[in-house]
């Protein structure tokens, strides 16, 4: 390997070390679900909807199932499972009615992708075509079509979400704090808009992919591109009624997630297909389109924001009402309504707060979770709100922020207190204004103004997040030590390119004082061979996993000292080690290898005694409670990450064009694991925050049909894109319960980009933007008061 | 790519034109096959046969002499015209259209006629190559052609080529070489997008020449002007000859502004 | 069809289906799965290849077309096991994520230092532009290629600010 500037021994938490996984990627050699073939391996497609909402009146698959190499042919009616992660309110195949364009009714299995596309070709499916419900806020009326009529009778996680049968809501949660009324009568402002923003797609690189086999004795192996695979053996088994000692899941390489392949997707389909095909391995990979619509999407958000504010610039009361637009299946979107309602307010000392937020249905491709968790969408609002509300009561935007962010002795919607260790809000805010010279032009701007005849404008905005997790959230790490004194790390946290395998081996490293050359994170995660975590989502794996690992590590030196004790006849109190051997602290060279003892020590005589290192450590969320269900008070985050972004913007007055000049941001991670990765995971989010911010959208006609599902017309951010100056800025307030005080990032970074964003295009023109994303035509609008582009392109083909 | 089609990739002329002639309508040219593959997988084409032309011997050829001016063969690509030092001297909008084309490594395979060909009303290469007055060179068994570009088009997607003829060159004269010009291209992000309005204007001996992209089902040339018209005259014809729609990538308001703005502008700079 | 193709420096001769891509060809027939299918329609270059030496989206080259010619992949990038300079220069910079933009990234940048060997920020923005990177935001790539260029210094690499 060539030489490099960050040391492949370093042992330190907080150094460079380069990735673990980036050779393997790099050479081609990585292997994703999508590389993966099997013998007999049969391939899957999928026949779908292209209405939005109607009835299956009839399929007819005897061409289809005729057609030499042909296996298996499903529709819905044979399959009576219900899967759905907090409310089971989907089939694996559309039975009577389809609910969103794009729907799975019918699937096939063949020896070939070309024949089983032939295959789908020849399914004929008879639809009545039924008027869709689009629109979140028209589904609230009482005159609309309910997407599930059957809502009262589904199954659902009690604890947390409350279903509203006869409408189309899933889920309605609530947050009371302090008197609401009270506080907006102490205020003298009170300022209220309404804010916007549509679905949008996850885009990773590798679609969905996955290949199921179901053999005799219902023996079912599952290699998918999931990134929680025991998330996924659970669900599986449920919908399925199976033992979890019968489902094994594997995920080898996967190509970029981002809360799109978390909970379960295509696996159930591909498993019924298998055991119809008497148990051949059966492969899906989505294309680019299915991507948009076969599988989900980002909720769309209106947010209704009302702030009062007293004559000193501070927040008396907000009422805050979201309607989360959750698409024709439950899914992660309740959990996201739940999550963001907590946060709702963002970091900000909020005395009297309400919250309503609902989950909607409607007849168009379903929500999940994203990259944020619903914060990227409720930010857009909030953080372009709190600029207005500077505006009304003549206070600069950065004063009246830090005016009123939580500070220690503050408490949070649900009732939290804030304290000194929590994180600094304000650290950050003023790190990510400073790097942007926030609040005036400096010369070169002023004479680029000058030049160019385009106008400077400056933004900030501020996030946080907690992770959207249950209160009892566990996870388990094994490290088992080789023959040669390395160890292999094994644990259930999936690497999706976010560089978990590199900081688990990091502090392994650390913990363990051995050269990171020496830790091995295994690659592939296997529900029969690693032990439980709940998922890869949230923000939630380096604090969690981190722990697990630090207890792993100690409980394998625990182990070894305690051979060695009796190795070197001393008691584990007077032992040190070094990264080869264990040794008396006052006689150094009387020592142990751990190679030696690492499988079990034998003496000169052949005497065996120990065995092989393996630790095991295992960490819970600590002190987290539901939420009350009518005051949503309790206590649900198990850390707060915040953050705030500085954006220098240059539009074209006369075009609404406009370009990112600069983008700063700083984070309170607690403490840094990795430099090189952390400014991964931020750029990577920065940019992915800003492509929501100016481009990405799912665009529908007026009968629902998704006019958008490519990368052609559903525009992502290149190179060119990006902004001419990048920063990225750490905040360190340790986190007492954060391994080496280490708190989440991973998604954080994408969050109140596009506020930022669009303050600072407001800065430069006045433009009033409310809704995202913030394309030129919107800002030419703005700045010329036109109306704003109508959402819904109606000028569409009759169906 | 779900559909079957054969494949054949002939090397003369005759072989092409006698492929063409016995398979009329399902047969198809491939050139650089970035419009015709995407068509394919999409279902919106379905061939029985696709013939790779870029194997007919002198189809990339890309010459350029005082008496005929450039000449631009069907195998040419946009990276070709892009990167050739008589482009960058006598026709540098040509290479501004080429460079707002895609990626890098979309333009080694796309070609300046199959951009053409294709009749896209976006496509790039057309505003410039209808200001510099492109003839367009047709060939079949049946023998040869010569049509202006601006009498090329006739609809989406559709030209005057019937099933058996193929475009053997683009010809760009020599007496708009020399034309001081410029491209302006609309997009949804800075990284590679296709035109939501794309406008070329070119100004030599005094007259002036817009020539516009997605703004009406065929690219559009405007003649006719000169120096001496104020901007807004040229404006005003501009607005006379475009039919923009509102569709899913922007708003027939904000095409008409825009196509303003940048005929303004883009005057100003070749003045 | 019958043809025969160089690929990484060997032949094949293949009876190949006439209407798929290069891509499913050395993806599927050659099993070479180091090259990557993001959209199949030319616009993420997670397909990007080397055709007789020019950078193409091989999911947009049907596979019959390569007969007689010359391929490289990702597979032929790291001779005899050792990363190459533009490999390790991306390992260095921390420019690979999930992986799945990389092989078609790495062909770009080769292309890119072939025609362009001390290439300025914009021009490797515009060299890699078809390469969409949904993880990296770009910023660590670009460093990596200033960095195989010889044109970073410890001043100019790109880091974290702590405050
Ligand atoms: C990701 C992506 C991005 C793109 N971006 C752009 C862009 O920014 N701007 C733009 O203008 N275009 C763009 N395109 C479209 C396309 O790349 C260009 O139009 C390209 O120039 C087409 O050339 P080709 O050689 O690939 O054509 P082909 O696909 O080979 O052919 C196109 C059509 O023309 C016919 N044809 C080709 N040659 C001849 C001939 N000699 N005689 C008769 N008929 C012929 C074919 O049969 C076919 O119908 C993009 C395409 C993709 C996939
Ligand atoms: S797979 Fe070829 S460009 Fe996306
Ligand atoms: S590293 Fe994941 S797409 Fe580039």
């Amino acid at each position: 390997m060539s030489d490099t500037t960050v040391s492949s021994v370093a042992t330190r938490v907080g150094d460079n070390v380069q990735r673990v996984d980036d050779t393997a990627k790099l050479t081609g050699g990585a292997m994703y679900a999508s590389d993966l073939v099997f013998a007999g391996m049969l391939h899957a497609q999928v026949k779908k909807s292209p209405h939005a909402r109607a009835k299956i009146v009839a399929i007819n698959t005897s061409k289809a199932e005729n057609l030499p190499g042909v296996h298996a042919v499903l529709t819905g009616k044979e399959l009576d499972y219900r899967i759905g992660l907090y409310v089971a309110d989907k089939d694996i195949l559309a039975k009577d009615a389809v609910r969103h364009f794009g729907e799975a009714v019918a699937a096939v299995a063949a020896e070939s992708l070309d024949i089983a596309s032939r295959a789908v070709d020849l399914i004929d499916v008879e639809y009545e075509v039924l008027p869709p419900v689009l629109s979140q806020m028209d589904a609230l009326d009482e005159s609309s079509p309910l997407v599930h009529p059957d809502l009262g009778s589904y199954d659902y996680v009690k604890a947390s979400f409350s279903p509203q049968p006869g409408t189309n809501i899933p889920n309605i949660t609530k947050i009371r704090k302090g008197d609401i009324d009270a506080g907006f009568a102490e205020a003298k402002w009170i300022v209220k808009r309404e804010y916007t923003n549509p679905s949008v797609q996850h885009v990773p690189l590798e679609t969905h992919v996955a290949i199921v086999e179901w053999k005799a004795g219902d023996e079912v192996t599952i290699w998918s591109s999931a990134q929680s695979p025991f998330t996924l053996r659970d669900l599986f088994c449920r919908a399925f009624k199976l033992p979890h000692n019968k489902v094994r899941v594997v995920i080898p390489h996967v190509g970029g997630a981002f809360g799109g392949k978390a909970g379960i997707h295509l696996e159930p389909l591909l498993a019924c297909l298998s055991r119809k095909a008497g148990g051949r391995p059966v492969k899906f990979q989505a294309t680019r389109e299915e991507e948009f619509s076969l599988l989900p999407c980002r909720s769309a958000l209106t947010y209704r924001i009302k702030t009062g504010v007293d004559a000193d610039g501070r927040i008396t009361a907000q009422k805050l009402l979201m309607y989360w637009d959750s698409g024709a299946y439950a899914d992660y979107a309740v959990n996201v309504t739940r999550a963001s309602a907590y946060s709702a307010g963002g970091p900000y000392d909020i005395p009297n707060a309400w919250v309503d937020a609902y989950t909607i249905y409607t007849n168009k491709p379903w929500g999940t979770a994203y990259r944020g968790f619903g914060h990227v969408e409720f930010f857009w609002g909030l953080e372009r709100h709190m600029e207005l509300v500077a505006q009304v009561i003549g206070m600069d935007p950065l004063e009246f922020r830090k005016k009123n962010l939580l500070k220690p002795g503050s408490t949070t919607l649900t009732g939290e207190k804030i304290n000194e260790h929590t994180g600094d809000p304000l650290k950050c805010l003023e790190a990510a204004a400073k790097a942007i010279n926030y609040g005036r032009l400096t010369p070169e701007e002023e004479e680029r103004q000058a030049r160019t005849g385009r106008r400077i404008g400056k933004g900030i905005a501020t996030l946080h997040k907690a992770p959207a997790m249950p209160s009892f959230t566990t996870t388990a790490a094994v490290i088992k030590m080789n023959s040669d004194g390395s160890v292999v790390v094994n644990i259930a946290l999936t690497e999706i390119g976010q560089g978990t395998a590199t900081v688990v081996a990091q502090m392994a490293a650390d913990r363990l004082r051995f050269p990171v050359s020496l830790v091995k994170v295994a690659v592939e995660r296997d529900t029969d061979k690693d032990p439980f975590d709940w998922q890869t989502v949230a923000s939630k794996g380096l604090l969690l996993t981190g722990n697990a690992v630090i207890a792993a590590c100690d409980d394998l030196l625990r182990q070894a000292y305690s051979d060695a004790a009796q190795v070197l006849r001393a008691q584990t109190a007077d032992l040190d080690h070094d990264a080869e051997r264990i040794f008396i602290k006052q006689r150094p060279e009387e020592s142990v290898t751990f190679a030696a003892l690492s499988i079990g020590y034998v003496y000169p005589n052949g005497n065996g005694i120990g065995g092989p290192l393996i630790g095991l450590g295992r960490y819970t969320a600590q002190g987290l409670t539901s939420l009350d269900k009518e005051t949503g008070q309790g206590l649900p985050a198990l850390d707060w990450t915040y953050g705030a972004h500085g954006v220098i913007a240059e539009v074209d007055p006369e075009t609404g064009e406009y370009k990112v000049i600069k983008i700063a941001s700083a984070f309170d991670v607690g403490k840094v694991i990795n430099p090189g990765t952390m400014r991964g995971q931020c750029i990577g989010g920065m940019i992915q925050g800003l492509g929501t911010a100016q481009c990405e959208s799912y665009i529908y006609d007026g009968h629902g049909h998704l006019l958008n599902p490519s990368l052609t017309d559903n525009k992502i951010l290149t190179s060119k894109d990006l902004p001419e100056e990048i920063e990225c800025i750490a905040v360190e307030t340790p986190q007492l319960d954060g391994p080496f005080g280490a708190r989440g990032v991973g998604e954080h970074p994408m969050i109140s980009v596009a506020p930022a964003l669009a303050n600072a295009i407001h800065d430069a023109t006045g433009a009033e933007l409310t809704h995202m994303p913030v394309r030129f035509e919107d800002v030419w609008r703005a700045i010329h008061n036109e109306q704003p582009i109508d959402t819904w392109v109606t000028k569409a083909p009759a169906v | 790519m779900n559909d079957l089609f054969k494949y054949r990739a002939p090397t003369s002329r005759a072989e092409l034109f006698s492929l063409l002639a016995a398979h009329g309508e399902g047969a198809r040219i491939l050139a650089g096959g970035t419009d015709l593959l995407v068509d394919i997988r999409s279902g919106l084409v379905r061939p029985e046969l696709v013939i790779n032309l870029k194997k007919v011997e002198d189809f990339s050829e890309l010459t350029w002499s005082q008496s005929e001016g450039l000449i631009i063969g069907p195998a040419t690509t946009v990276n070709d015209v892009l990167h050739d030092a008589k482009v960058r001297d006598c026709y540098p909008l040509l290479a501004d259209c080429a460079l707002t084309i895609a990626s890098h490594q979309l333009r080694n395979r796309a070609t300046v006629i199959g951009n053409i060909a294709h009749a896209s009303p976006g496509a790039d290469m057309a505003p410039g190559l209808l200001c510099l007055g492109a003839r367009v060179q047709i060939a079949s068994q049946r023998g040869r052609r010569e049509v202006p570009l601006k009498d090329f088009f006739t609809g989406v997607k559709r030209t005057v080529l019937s099933h058996d003829e193929i475009v053997e060159a683009i010809t760009v004269p020599p007496g708009t070489a020399g034309s001081r010009g410029s491209y302006r291209k609309l997009k949804r992000i800075d990284g590679h997008d296709l035109a939501l309005v794309g406008v070329a204007v070119t100004s030599k001996d005094g007259a002036v020449r817009v020539g516009i992209g997605s703004a009406a089902p065929t690219p559009l040339l405007i003649e006719g002007l000169t120096d001496a018209d104020p901007a807004d005259a040229v404006v005003a014809a501009a607005r006379e000859a475009i039919r923009p729609i509102s569709d899913l990538r922007c708003s027939k308001e904000y095409r008409e502004y825009m196509i303003e703005v940048f005929v303004r502008r883009l005057l100003e700079e070749v003045r | 069809m019958w043809m025969s193709v160089e690929v990484n420096g060997h032949i094949y001769e293949r009876e190949v289906t006439e209407h798929w891509t290069l891509l499913r060809f050395l993806r599927e027939d050659l099993e070479l799965t180091g090259t990557k299918d993001g959209c199949s329609a030319g616009e993420c270059g997670a397909c990007t290849v080397m055709l007789n030496g020019e950078a193409v989206n091989a999911c947009m080259v049907l596979a019959a077309e390569a007969d007689g010619a010359t391929v490289e992949t990702i597979e032929a990038e790291a001779a005899k096991g050792e990363l190459s300079e533009i490999q390790a220069a991306f390992a260095r910079n921390y420019a690979v994520q999930c992986g799945y933009c990389t092989a078609g990234m790495v062909m770009s940048v080769r292309e890119l230092l072939r025609h362009n060997p001390k290439p300025t920020v914009a021009e490797i923005k515009e060299g890699i532009e078809g390469n969409l990177c949904r993880c990296t935001g770009y910023q660590q790539i670009i460093e990596a290629v200033l960095d195989v260029s010889g044109q970073i210094t410890n001043e100019t690499r790109g880091g974290l600010k702590y405050v």
